[in-house]
């Protein structure tokens, strides 16, 4: 009897081992350094917690498609400054609106480079989004001429973007409330509609998926469409944030996306995943990097911390098939 | 060496837990030096479990493993090489992308002083099996047949008293299984044992000297080939006895369904044929004549120009898959778990998937209907799995195998393209299969047949199909033509 009450201790924490990691966390730093739950640093969490998520819920419909994209860095580096170049002549609403859709349509046209190309395994389509995003890095940087480009030059209003950026509703970042929309939006498409489970069955079994009547080349497609169209609102909420877009913001999301996903226990395999899991990633990433800074670690052993992070979860993630 | 025992392989009371089921239930067997020994049984009956614990796999629970008179606690897959067990999986352990000699001495070059000596050992070894494969050949270039040479000749390269073949006739064409034949008798008389784990029984009477049934993780009975006839080892295997192995032959052949026309490729010729309403048309042929290529052409799996498709009197194109299940087309695959199945999504969702287009309304996928169409085709199928949920890789082949039938079922498919459809599973499935297919054309469907199994064939059919080189070169009333006629055009 006591042994199977055991077992579904043990069994609560194979299946919820994010989340332990996150309470562990907690409870650790906050012995060691009571400050980490004053109000002052909950609240900077909070706002840290800005475009990584959008970056990490887009990337997680290509890895459930199964497959990959390093091209966010450019998009995110790109609709950056192409957003605040357009402030003055197009107002801030047709700015954020034309940002937006050029993050989408720069995922869309990964998708049909990589659909044209017949890019079908992971290496592939590794590669060809990491040239991808080296153009999108390059035509920022033609664009900006490496200058730093600050929303505060704007001749015109950018009211929208220092209320994503700074504004609070309640204790709550608006940009947070923002997120948990869109997030429960994709949360439903991925479960609920056909296209959210075309991803999930092309990322099971591509060759299944088409004999049974899916397009895979649309479908994968969609996925990357998604991912973009997620990274321009990363984008928008990192230059809230620093108020500011240069032509490599963008730098190391992609890492960190993936990190996210992977700790949240969406397989590389792809497939099996979720986006509300990828959230619980993003909050043990956050916080470990708030942790990290509290105790006074120094930023390269964030470095080494992170990519043990990422080992251990794949590692973990492998176990689990056994 | 002085020889201890009788015995190269003693096998006390194994027995194997995996959560919630004992796999092996103590498990003896004894296999004496020299002999070929076949295990047969249907599948889950621990065949595979048993074979991955004595290969090193798996660790055994309880029990004695005894080989060649040493006890054996704990091995490894390589410990169990050097000791001499080898393992041939159906699904071979080769590196296409390297050469035969390069294959058979895998990671070991230097006990052969370098590539030289590999080769010329590579040679002496396939010389010894009467193999004249090039041992400079890639084995990606290879056939079915002669890539198991070069795993035989592997095997023997490690001085292997207990070679253990694992369904190997799987990808044989029956010339090719003549030439196993003929290998094993050669390493039985060296004194190599040979376990035959195999579906098929007319080969384990032709080969085997001793035979073990096992079912449910049980051995039922171990008697010498000459004491068991068909009927006993399928009764034993099955724990009741089967009357047919198929079921009556369906008749309900009606008007023309779906013409072909000048289907061309560069590997299909002038392929023409009709199909009728509630026929059972059989394709066959050697492995790589072309079947597959016809069917996959037909249902827009492969992009194919200039061939004419009337379905129901009208002219129609079927340039994708999806155009093909919308106009009334389902396919079974040849390979299951590559292009059927998604292993690891529950069963319900493998059920489902070809559905989910008439289950969706704006976008949105109506989940309790999808839960209906799950458990109907679980039941109407009579699919053993513990719940809906369940991941099908967990099931057996023969449950799979039903899972994607189901999927189609669903639809009430005009015509079912099978590939294949009892490869690998046991005699009880293949039975209900058979039934399904029968009820199918009862319906008014029509079916295409792809099988390397004659009697299947023969049995099920209204008309068969001869495929040779791409090219149809026969066509034969099943009631009629006997397997040699057949055979005859086959090989052409």
């Amino acid at each position: 009897m006591t042994k199977t009450k055991q077992n579904s201790v043990l069994e609560f924490f194979k299946q919820n081992l994010v989340l332990c990691g996150i309470v562990v966390l907690i409870i650790v730093t906050a012995i060691a350094e009571p400050k980490f739950l004053g109000a002052a640093n909950l609240n900077n969490v909070l706002r840290q917690l800005g475009p990584l998520p959008f970056a990490a819920l887009g990337m997680t419909f290509v890895i459930i498609a199964g497959f990959i994209d390093l091209s966010i860095v450019g998009i995110i580096s790109l609709v950056g400054v192409i957003t605040v170049g357009l402030i003055d002549p197009l107002g801030q609403g047709g700015a954020l609106l034309v940002g937006i859709l050029l993050g989408a349509f720069l995922g869309w046209l990964n998708g049909l480079v990589l659909t044209t190309c017949g890019a079908m395994t992971q290496a592939e389509v590794l590669f060809i989004t990491y040239g991808m995003s080296s153009i999108y890095m390059a035509l920022a940087l033609i664009y900006t001429q490496s200058e730093t480009l600050r929303l505060a030059k704007s001749e015109k209003s950018y009211s929208i973007f220092t209320t994503l950026g700074s504004k609070n509703l309640g204790i709550i970042p608006v940009v947070l409330i923002l997120f948990i929309v869109i997030l429960v939006l994709m949360h439903l498409f991925l479960r609920k509609t056909i296209w959210g489970r075309a991803i999930s069955l092309l990322g099971g079994n591509k060759d299944a998926a088409y004999l049974v009547g899916f397009n895979v080349k649309s479908t994968m497609r969609l996925a990357y469409t998604i991912n973009g169209l997620m990274s321009g609102l990363a984008s928008i909420a990192l230059l809230s944030r620093v108020t500011t877009a240069t032509a490599t913001s963008g730098t190391n999301y992609e890492t960190n996306a993936i990190l996210c996903v992977v700790v949240g226990g969406t397989t590389l395999k792809g497939g099996k995943g979720s986006v509300l899991r990828t959230m619980l990633g993003v909050v043990l990433i956050t916080l470990l990097g708030n942790c990290m800074n509290m105790l006074g670690l120094s930023t390269y052993m964030q470095t080494v911390m992170r990519g043990t992070v990422l080992v251990v979860a794949i590692w973990l993630d492998n176990r689990k098939e056994l | 060496m002085e020889k201890t025992t009788d015995y190269i392989l003693e096998v006390k009371d194994i027995c194997k837990y995996f959560p919630g089921v004992k796999a092996l239930d103590h498990v003896s067997l004894s296999i004496p030096f020299g002999v070929v020994y076949g295990i047969v049984g249907e599948n889950g009956a621990g065949k595979s479990t048993l074979m991955k614990i004595l290969s090193g796999v798996y660790e055994k629970d309880e029990g004695t493993v005894i080989f060649n008179g040493e006890t054996i606690e704990h091995t490894t897959p390589i410990q169990a090489l050097r000791r001499g067990l080898s393992i041939i999986y159906q699904e071979f352990n080769l590196v296409n992308t390297m050469t035969v000699g390069e294959n058979i001495f895998l990671g070991r070059f230097w006990e052969n002083k370098g590539m030289r000596g590999t080769h010329k050992k590579a040679r002496e070894l396939l010389d010894s099996i009467g193999s004249t494969i090039s041992t400079y050949s890639l084995v990606g270039d290879l056939s079915a047949s002669e890539m198991q040479m070069v795993e035989i000749a592997k095997a023997l390269s490690f001085d292997s008293k207990l070679i253990i073949m694992d369904e190997p006739s799987s990808s044989l064409t029956s010339e090719e299984l003549k030439k196993l034949g003929i290998i094993i008798n050669q390493l039985r008389d060296r004194g190599v044992s040979v376990i035959y784990i195999s579906h098929k029984l007319d080969e384990i009477f032709e080969y085997c000297n001793i035979v073990t049934i096992m079912r449910d993780g049980c051995v039922i009975d171990t008697k010498p080939v000459e004491e068991l006839t068909r009927s006993d080892m399928i009764a034993k295997m099955v724990g009741r006895t089967i009357e047919n192995e198929y079921p009556p032959r369906a008749h309900f052949v009606g008007e023309p369904l779906l013409e072909v026309r000048n289907l061309n490729t560069h590997k299909l010729h002038d392929i023409n044929f009709t199909l009728h309403k509630g026929e059972i048309l059989g394709l066959v042929g050697l492995v790589g004549a072309g079947r597959t290529e016809i069917i996959r052409a037909l249902y827009g799996a492969d992009k194919v120009k200039g061939h004419e498709v009337i379905l129901e009197g009208k002219p129609v194109k079927i340039p994708t898959p999806k155009q093909a299940k919308q106009a009334g087309m389902a396919l079974v695959p040849e390979d299951r778990k590559r292009e059927g199945l998604i292993l690891p999504f529950s069963v319900e969702s493998n059920i489902t998937m070809a559905s989910l287009e008439d289950l969706t309304h704006m976008g949105i996928v109506d989940s309790s209907k999808e839960a209906d169409i799950g458990k109907r085709q679980i039941e109407a199928l009579a699919i053993k799995t513990p719940t809906p949920e369940t991941k099908v890789v967990t099931l057996s082949g023969g449950n799979q195998q039903k899972c994607i039938v189901g999927r189609w079922m669903e639809r009430n498919p005009k015509i079912l393209i099978l590939d294949e459809p009892t490869r690998g599973i046991d005699v009880g499935a293949k039975f209900e299969i058979y039934v399904l297919m029968n009820k199918i054309v009862e319906a008014g469907g029509a079916i295409i047949m792809i099988s390397s199994e004659l009697p299947e064939v023969l049995n099920m059919s209204n008309r068969v199909l001869v495929i040779c080189d791409g090219r149809i070169t026969g066509e034969f009333n099943p009631e009629e033509a006997s397997a040699t006629d057949i055979m005859d055009k086959a090989i052409g």
